[in-house]
């Protein structure tokens, strides 16, 4: 029991390290696949947060939401999405316009943005800064996946970090949402998955590439 | 106590060789291949000894006097280095900024002797090299400066004795994203790949291989032990200051065998890290590198910034 505990108080006070080190690698990974691992170890890291903190506050709730995250973040969405790329046999880089040093700067910088950002309600919310600072750069540093990669698989990640630092800073904050709600959005986010991926698939069918910086044959 | 000293640097140049036959071995191995003897490197560094030294007519006495300074300059450095017990022998005399620019000290005298000797592929890698270390050199100060921040001393024996007495199951950021920076600056300094491959000896983007292609005999043999020596150096310098636990914290016999013990087991770790990498990624184009040590310094500022941010 007691390495349980330690192994809580471990897991909360060094998650936000692991998740920015997930952000920045993202901003360095040259391809698809190696995002989307890099995703599924983002969600196993947010799972451990949430087993942590499940037992900290002895919360059964908690333990539900970890298991669906574990569920469909760490192993349907990863699985959907190589099943999509298995399928699309399109290269699979993901054309950055940005290089990978200078992404990885931005990202530096939005992390330290973050910081700044949560510093004035941290202490008012009485929340964590290092875990509310962690779930703003996700949501930052997702939007810039999103803008700077041209592939849409690439924006498709970018969307899902984003998604994930809403979560956890709906975490951190009010310690998470009603599970009905949870449960809700998770089954958004799957259907909102497999949408993107028909939508890829018509990108693809349409134009015979994924790069959207090539997509000016729909201006009137 | 300085006896002590005098044979854990004497060790980091012994071992040196053994390292790097080793890495080779393992390599082999993943690979499905034999591979040679770990002990391979000192017959090389033996063989190489007793052959003639054969200079270019055309070089000066920069060409014969370089690669003893190469290797005097690395020996120094792996003096400042604690590897079993928390001190070293010029721990005292000088921080780890001295550290960094012996290294650099050897690495200029290499470039001026590869371009002195005269061919045209001297010249080449000596630029490349240039360009790699003068990359290179800014994540590896920065680097430590973070973690020197957190220690609040600049000598490495300091922060080793610092980290020593951290708990280790305590991950900071700092330490987290130093060790990433440090890590991708060691490849590149050591010539490994992806940034140089070790093995190649005809290439046009070998780098290291191209600044020895006019060595020979002991000049070659003493480069070559001095390449492996920054190696071992580099090694040591991140157990000491990232996993220093394990060393010996008073000078006991039982105490100091169990901290080689722990030092050579690290390395090995390091060293299988290394083999792993090397058989599962390709060399980058030379225009990749310079993004290559772009990331190291991102990492490295981001290092610097963390210590303000996170106590």
């Amino acid at each position: 029991m007691h390495l349980v505990h330690f192994a809580a108080a471990r897991a909360l006070a060094s998650s936000a390290v692991f998740l920015f080190i997930t952000v920045l690698l993202m901003a360095t990974a040259k391809r698809i696949s190696t995002c989307i691992v890099l995703f599924s170890a983002q969600c196993a890291i947010i799972t451990a947060e949430i087993l942590a903190m499940a037992y900290v506050h002895k919360s059964p709730e908690a333990y539900a939401v970890a298991a669906l995250v574990l569920i469909v973040k760490v192993l349907a969405i990863p699985y959907a999405l190589f099943r999509i790329v298995k399928n699309l046999q399109a290269p699979g880089d993901i054309t950055a316009s940005t290089t990978a040093a200078q992404s990885v700067f931005i990202a530096a910088g939005l992390i330290l943005l973050s910081f700044f950002a949560v510093e004035p309600y941290s202490e008012t919310l009485r929340v964590d800064t290092d875990m509310l600072a962690a779930a703003i750069a996700l949501v930052l540093s997702g939007a810039f996946l999103m803008v700077s990669r041209k592939k849409a698989l690439a924006q498709v990640i970018g969307l899902l970090v984003l998604e994930n630092g809403i979560f956890l800073a709906a975490l951190t904050t009010t310690f998470g949402m009603p599970l009905v709600v949870e449960i809700g959005i998770f089954f958004d986010l799957l259907m909102g998955v497999f949408l993107m991926g028909l939508f890829v698939f018509r990108i693809r069918d349409t134009f015979e590439h994924l790069d959207v910086s090539k997509l000016r044959r729909l201006r009137g | 106590m300085i006896w002590l000293n005098v044979a854990q640097a004497l060790l980091l140049v012994a071992i040196a060789p053994l390292v790097r036959g080793v890495i080779a071995r393992l390599k082999a191995r993943i690979q499905n291949r034999r591979g040679a003897s770990v002990w391979r490197p000192y017959a090389d560094l033996a063989k190489l000894f007793r052959k003639e030294d054969l200079t270019p007519p055309s070089a000066s006495i920069v060409f014969r006097f370089a690669p003893m300074i190469v290797f005097a300059a690395t020996v120094t450095a792996a003096a400042f280095v604690p590897v079993v017990h928390g001190s070293a022998l010029l721990g005292a005399t000088g921080d780890f900024i001295l550290l960094v620019y012996l290294l650099a000290l050897s690495r200029f005298f290499l470039s001026l002797g590869a371009m002195d000797g005269g061919s045209s592929f001297g010249g080449m890698g000596a630029s490349r090299e240039a360009l790699v270390s003068a990359l290179a050199e800014v994540p590896l100060l920065l680097g430590l400066v973070a973690v020197a921040i957190l220690a609040r001393t600049a000598t490495l024996a300091g922060i080793v004795q610092w980290t020593v007495r951290q708990d280790f199951t305590q991950i900071s950021a700092v330490h987290a994203l130093a060790f990433a920076a440090l890590a991708l600056v060691a490849i590149a300094e050591t010539g490994r790949i992806p940034v140089d491959n070790p093995t190649t000896h005809l290439e046009l983007t070998m780098i290291h291989e191209a600044m020895v292609l006019e060595y020979s005999g002991p000049s070659l043999a003493l480069i070559e032990w001095a390449s492996a020596v920054k190696l071992s150096v580099l090694l040591a310098l991140l157990i000491a200051v990232f996993a220093p636990w394990g060393m010996a914290g008073g000078v006991s016999v039982p105490a100091l065998a169990l901290a080689t013990l722990a030092f050579l087991l690290k390395v090995f770790v390091l060293a299988l890290a290394i083999a792993v990498v090397e058989s599962s990624i390709a060399k980058l184009r030379m225009y990749l590198v310079p993004d290559f040590l772009g990331v190291a310094s991102a990492l490295a500022i981001l290092a610097v910034v963390f210590t303000a941010l996170m106590r």
